[in-house]
């Protein structure tokens, strides 16, 4: 952590410590630019075993492995997996409607928390962390690095993000699907309140794109209950127009409506192969986050 | 539909309350930050079909909860008709009620008469319909009497059945005269009868004046028609038609001729025991009957030697309608039937002298007693039954002789002189003489009533056979009876409270008319009103029950009307004592006619009223209306169930959603 700890109230040192000590993994191979801890596309000198090759003129002699020559008369060399760092890319939805929250802790601080956290795992294993907050345009951006310092820029960033505007989400992740030039570990803090048609597009691009996309949806508990009892004028967070609604009327077709999104949206994660987490923000973010963590440990252990 | 309280509908503003809630409780909405908008938005999209129908449905329900609460306070009463008696309880309700013979008949199907019934459902009806008076019209007296309540209909005297025949007309203008005296508000008008023509008097002329009369009241008047019109079970009714006593060589014998009639049917033979009750003597006889009528002529019913006079019943066993069953008449030595010949030519007065002389029946006695107005103060006027008065009308002394004479019940039969003066008699006079060089003839006559009537087979007396040469003008308003082919007057009846007064064009002198010629026609009128004036002669009277008039309080009750008041005894059949003479009283002739009036007639008798008729059956035991607050109730409570249904939440979990 860097200075100014007193003001980063979106980070827990204890949760912090607690996590550490599981690392972060990433579900496909990437491109880093130094040694690190997750798997490459190319070989390298990794103790991992990869497979053999025929030797070729100007191969190393070193690298020839004698015994199979002994046993088959022909040349083949012994290759090894590399290890390389990543680049994770946290997008965070900071529109009008991640303001929302019905008790102590609103949508946009629960991203905040997740995002403040992963960040400081990333950049202690030696990853590049970068933040882009989305609301009508690009609000901020910055790039994966993996300096310390940066991760300050980052919390700085984090701070100073505040809810306000419409969602232009889809578009943006567009953007970001071309504008990160190599494989990266993307990760989306939103709601996600949008039609899935268009989502479906921009996850799909992203993923032509290699990027290894976790995608963490966050709800309110509210939003999920819609238990009122009085008749209700609904301001939108977004600024759209307001809708008047008697809850005796509607709430049926609220559950119905939202039901019907929740499960479009996971066929639509489970599609394009995306670690998806609904999450609904009166959970635990530690819990939320191991269970990101122990997921991605598992997988690559089975690999 | 009408209701006991309609003050409480005045509450039913109230059924909007619900709508009222459900507005406010709109306007008391909370305002709310939301982000998932597109949800709501989604929602809003589904709100379709039944989800919308159901807010509306229990908004419908709460408003049938409150409705169906004020409707079942107000109380409502319901039957088909009554629901064109909507309205507020009346100022006054006035009941009209039939008492005649053919309302004691039993309906088929029946238990009780008509009568009962009928006052049976007017007591239910209104009591349930309410009133601030309610007034008794009954149809002996045709006098207003104030009732306590309705359920006075069921005991009153005033409602017991009589033997007089009903005048709807008479009993309705009462009923308008009551209205017109007392001012009365808003008024009911009840009307139960069994619409039988001889009581309601249809071709009368009466019936339009009734109309504009009620018409142009200022209050609002609506009749209520309690109709029975059904024709009775099987009834056999019973009328004595002749009676009279005959002197032989062992003693006195009553000579007594009856009809019986019935109906339903009549082809099957029936024997019917017909008690005879002379003086208290009772016999019967047996009569067979194999068609619908039977008459019994001159049946002998031995006397004592020495009895002159006295009272008879006749009866046969109850059936269906009781008051038909029995018959009463009086019996005596006849009177000598005296008339008196006023005429100033004792030759021109043969032919009537010898048209009166003549007697009808073997054993009266008829005597003609000539006369001239001067001589008139010297006669004995108790004793005279005609007067044919051939000379100048009388004037002064004479003429208040001869107007005494006619309101005591004589009838006069004025025939022109030779030389018409200026008196007038009832303001009738003679104009001048017409002489026709050809014979003129009658054009047409009233066989129905009166002098010219038809015999009793039915045959037209040869009225149309006479002829005429020389006629004399009747100046004055008066009944025409007979008039000429050439439009002239030749016989007519000068309205008069009692007696009669007749004017006849011509005399019976050839030069003048055949009259004398083809005496018939002249033989039956003079006979007629002879018979007429000789009513009020001799000690015993035979009478239509409800046509004497003056109090009957001092009558005493020989047989017959047993239950009746004895003011009343006027209007019931029975034989009475009445200052020492005997007087029987019987149902009119045309009760024992069951014909009805139509609804098509109906409707044109009470054409620009407004008149709801309730036709109903003796044997119906249900009210004629009846109250539905149960109904009412019994909607709300399902309402309220309904209500419950619609607003019970669907199952369902945050987890299913998270699900």
């Amino acid at each position: 952590m860097a200075n100014g700890s007193s003001s980063r109230t979106f980070l827990d040192p204890a949760v912090l410590a607690r996590l550490s000590a599981v690392p972060l993994f990433s579900r496909r191979p990437m491109q880093g630019s130094v040694s690190g801890r997750h798997p490459s596309p190319h070989r390298g000198s990794s103790v991992e075993f990869a497979e053999y090759r025929r030797y070729v003129q100007g191969d190393d002699l070193r690298r020839v492995d004698w015994r199979a020559f002994g046993r088959t008369e022909r040349y083949y060399v012994k290759e090894f997996e590399a290890d390389t760092n990543l680049r994770c890319c946290v997008v965070l939805d900071t529109s009008g409607s991640m303001g929302f929250g019905s008790k102590e802790i609103n949508k946009i601080e629960y991203a905040k928390r997740l995002a403040g956290t992963l960040a400081y795992l990333a950049v202690q294993q030696g990853d590049a962390v970068g933040l882009s907050c989305v609301a009508g345009k690009m609000v901020s951006n910055l790039p994966p690095r993996r300096n310390p310092a940066h991760l300050s820029a980052i919390f700085d960033v984090l701070e100073q993000a505040t809810p306000e505007g419409e969602t232009q989400l889809v578009p943006i992740l567009h953007e970001l699907a071309e504008s990160i030039s190599q494989r990266a570990m993307i990760v989306i803090l939103s709601d996600f309140f949008l039609p899935t048609e268009e989502l479906s597009d921009c996850f799909e691009h992203l993923r032509f794109r290699k990027h290894d996309i976790s995608v963490f949806q966050l709800l309110d508990p509210a939003e999920l209950a819609f238990e009122f009892q009085r008749p209700t004028r609904f301001l939108d967070m977004e600024g759209g127009a307001p809708i008047f609604a008697d809850p005796a009327e509607i709430t049926e077709r609220y559950h119905q409506a939202l039901a019907t999104f929740l499960a479009d949206f996971k066929k639509m994660m489970l599609r394009s192969a995306i670690d998806y987490h609904r999450v609904s923000i009166d959970e635990s973010y530690e819990k939320v986050l191991m269970n990101l963590l122990a997921g991605r440990h598992q997988a690559r252990r089975v690999r | 539909m009408s209701f006991l309280q309609p003050l409480l509908l005045a509450a039913l503003p109230l059924i909007a309350l619900p709508i009222l809630i459900h507005l406010v409780n709109q306007r008391r909405y909370q305002t709310m930050p939301w982000g998932a908008m597109i949800f709501l938005l989604a929602a809003n999209r589904l709100s379709r079909g039944f989800a919308r129908l159901r807010q509306w449905l229990i908004l419908a329900a709460r408003t049938l909860v409150v409705a169906g609460l004020i409707f079942a306070l107000a109380r409502p009463l319901a039957s088909g008709w009554l629901g064109l008696a909507a309205g507020s309880r009346a100022d006054t309700t006035i009941i009209l009620l039939d008492r005649s013979p053919s309302m004691s008949a039993i309906s088929s199907g029946g238990v009780s008469t008509k009568l009962d019934a009928g006052k049976r459902h007017l007591a239910e009806t209104l009591e349930k319909l309410g009133s601030d008076h309610w007034v008794l019209i009954d149809s002996a007296t045709a006098r207003p009497v104030e009732l306590q309540s309705p359920q006075a209909l069921l005991n009153a005297p005033e409602t017991e059945p009589v033997g007089a025949s009903a005048n709807l007309p008479a009993m309705l203008r009462a009923a308008y005269q009551y209205m017109q005296s007392n001012q009365t508000g808003r008024t009911d008008i009840w009307i139960c009868s069994d619409m039988r023509k001889h009581d309601w008097d249809a071709e009368g002329g009466q019936w339009p004046a009734i109309r504009e009369s009620f018409v142009d009241l200022p209050q609002s008047v609506r009749f209520y028609l309690l109709a029975f019109p059904q024709e009775s079970q099987e009834n056999t009714s019973l009328r004595v038609t002749n009676v009279r006593r005959k002197q032989t060589d062992q003693g006195a014998t009553l000579i007594v001729s009856l009809n019986i009639t019935r109906n339903g049917a009549t082809e099957e033979p029936k024997t019917v025991p017909v008690e005879f009750d002379i003086d208290g003597a009772r016999s019967t006889i047996d009569i067979e009957m194999n068609g619908s009528t039977h008459e019994l002529k001159n049946h002998e019913i031995p006397l004592g030697a020495n009895q002159v006079q006295g009272w008879g019943r006749v009866a046969i066993p109850a059936d269906s309608n009781n008051l038909d069953n029995e018959f009463f008449f009086v019996f005596d030595q006849p009177p000598v039937r005296k008339t008196l010949l006023v005429a100033d030519e004792p030759q021109e007065g043969r032919a009537l002298r010898l048209a009166a002389e003549i007697a009808a029946e073997a054993d009266s006695q008829n005597v003609v007693e000539l006369s001239s107005p001067s001589q008139l103060s010297s006669i004995a006027w108790e004793e005279i039954g005609l007067v044919l008065w051939q000379a100048p009308l009388p004037d002064g002394e004479e003429a208040k002789l001869l107007q005494s004479f006619v309101e005591s019940d004589g009838r006069v039969i004025l025939f022109p002189p030779q030389s018409p003066g200026s008196n007038s008699f009832y303001d009738l006079s003679w104009g001048r003489w017409n002489e026709t060089p050809e014979d003129v003839i009658v054009g047409n006559w009233r066989g129905d009533a009166d002098l010219l009537a038809h015999t009793q087979s039915g045959a037209a007396l040869p009225v149309g056979e006479l002829k005429f040469h020389k006629t004399c003008e009747i100046v004055g308003e008066m009944t025409p009876l007979a008039t000429l082919s050439n439009g002239e007057v030749l016989l007519g009846r000068v309205p008069t409270a009692h007696g009669g007064v007749y004017a006849l064009a011509t005399t019976t002198a050839d030069s003048d008319s055949s009259l004398a010629t083809d005496g018939v026609v002249l033989y039956v009128m003079v006979q007629r009103a002879l018979s007429e004036g000789c009513e009020r002669l001799g000690q015993v009277r035979q009478k239509v029950a409800g046509t004497i008039e003056g109090d009957s309080s001092d009558w005493k009750r020989l047989t017959g009307a047993e239950l009746a008041l004895s003011n009343q005894y006027a209007y019931h059949s029975g034989v009475f004592s009445v200052d020492e003479k005997l007087l029987a009283l019987n149902r009119a002739t045309a009760e024992d006619a069951t014909r009805a009036l139509s609804d098509g007639k109906i409707s044109e008798l009470f054409d620009g009223l407004d008149l709801v008729q309730i036709d109903n059956r003796v044997g119906e035991s249900s009210s004629l209306v009846q109250e539905i607050w149960r109904m009412f109730l019994i909607a709300m409570l399902v309402a309220l169930i309904a209500e419950a249904f619609l607003c019970l939440p669907k199952i369902r979990s945050a987890e299913r959603a998270l699900a």
